[in-house]
């Protein structure tokens, strides 16, 4: 009987403290995004291509840029779904992780969690080392990546105002995404002075 | 008596232990809008009524392009993350489902769960019914700034 209510006890702790994000707070730098559901989170894991790591159909080198990554939290096991690097740029994380694929990494960014929306272990990494080392990179490599791979699209302004890929769906679809004649009528009734 | 009743509340309250392996998944059709999760899920531009449809399809073109997961919203509010599109890997910026953004459409697959989120393999767009949500009266363009002010 009394090894039962110990167990029952060591389960009940167990819950609530794996129901607390607040455990990978301690010795986290990061910055706040002031989102509602954020909170500074640090820790170490491995990083895995999500669809190899969950239906099994792997790729050379977690997908070499076109798949997207997570990490497999040394913790608990619990696989990251990594969404966004640092940028605040419409960026997201595959650019920051790739380097590291199937190796063990230290992060430290914001987590997400709001159980309204079912947003539960995803991440937004801010720095990223090899597990063990000193020196953090800042995920902020998107950008530079981009216009490396895009000199066709040098220029001034912001990389999604010259991205060809996105200029010539607007080009097509507009900005509502309904056709040329339906973006001119919309833009009227909208921004008519 | 009370004890097995503790004991399932404890085992209940539990998170599902991880799956250490890629795991079998299980047939489903879904209709859903394609939309960018990172607005979705964060709320950095407003509430989720407001970064889906018409008024947040340009952002949409953007996260998607910048290589931020895209999802599928079912009207009831579940959202599986895509993994792939019709044999189409590339989840991170790819032509096909750069394409697809706010689109609805109703997808066969095979979807897992994993650590509190759905994934999806949508093996066949069984009809893509373009763009439905037309929610630009209500919120304008999502962000203010989507359209540049020479060409609004």
């Amino acid at each position: 009987m009394m090894k039962s209510m110990i167990t029952v006890a060591a389960l009940f702790a167990a819950s609530t403290a794996a129901a607390q994000d607040y455990r990978f707070e301690e010795g986290s730098n990061a910055r706040s995004w002031n989102l509602f559901a954020e909170s500074n989170a640090t820790f170490s894991g491995t990083v895995v291509d999500l669809t190899c790591e969950i239906t099994g159909d792997c790729a050379e080198n977690c997908g070499d840029g076109v798949r997207q990554l997570g990490i497999l939290r040394d913790f608990d096991g619990v696989l990251v779904n990594v969404q966004k690097n640092d940028q605040a740029l419409f960026t997201g994380g595959v650019e920051e992780l790739l380097p590291f694929c199937g190796q063990q990494v230290d992060v430290d960014g914001l987590l997400l969690t709001d159980e309204d929306l079912g947003a539960v272990n995803m991440y937004l990494v801010q720095f990223i080392r090899p597990h063990g080392t000193e020196e953090w990179t800042v995920a902020k490599a998107w950008t530079d990546n981009w216009e490396a791979a895009h000199p066709e699209w040098a220029g001034s302004g912001r990389w999604y105002r010259r991205s060809g890929d996105i200029r010539e769906l607007l080009d097509t679809t507009g900005y509502f995404g309904l056709g040329q004649e339906r973006d001119a009528e919309i833009k009227a009734e909208l921004f008519a002075e | 008596m009370r004890l097995p009743v503790l004991a399932a509340a404890a085992f209940a309250a539990l998170p599902a232990a991880p799956a250490l392996a890629a795991s079998e998944g299980e047939r489903i059709t879904v209709t859903g809008e394609f939309i960018d999760t990172w607005c979705y899920f964060s709320g950095v531009m407003g509430g989720p009524d407001a970064v889906v449809g018409t008024a947040h399809h340009t952002c949409a073109m953007w996260c998607s392009a910048g290589g931020i997961p895209v999802g599928l919203l079912t009207p009831e509010g579940e959202i599986y993350m895509v993994l792939k599109i019709e044999g189409d890997d590339n989840n991170t910026g790819g032509d096909t489902i750069l394409s697809l953004a706010s689109s609805t459409i109703t997808a066969d697959g095979i979807y897992y769960e994993r650590d509190g989120l759905n994934y999806i393999v949508v093996e066949e767009i069984v009809e893509d019914m373009g763009i439905v949500n037309e929610n630009h009266l209500d919120f304008g363009t999502v962000p203010g700034f989507a359209i540049p002010p020479a060409e609004r």
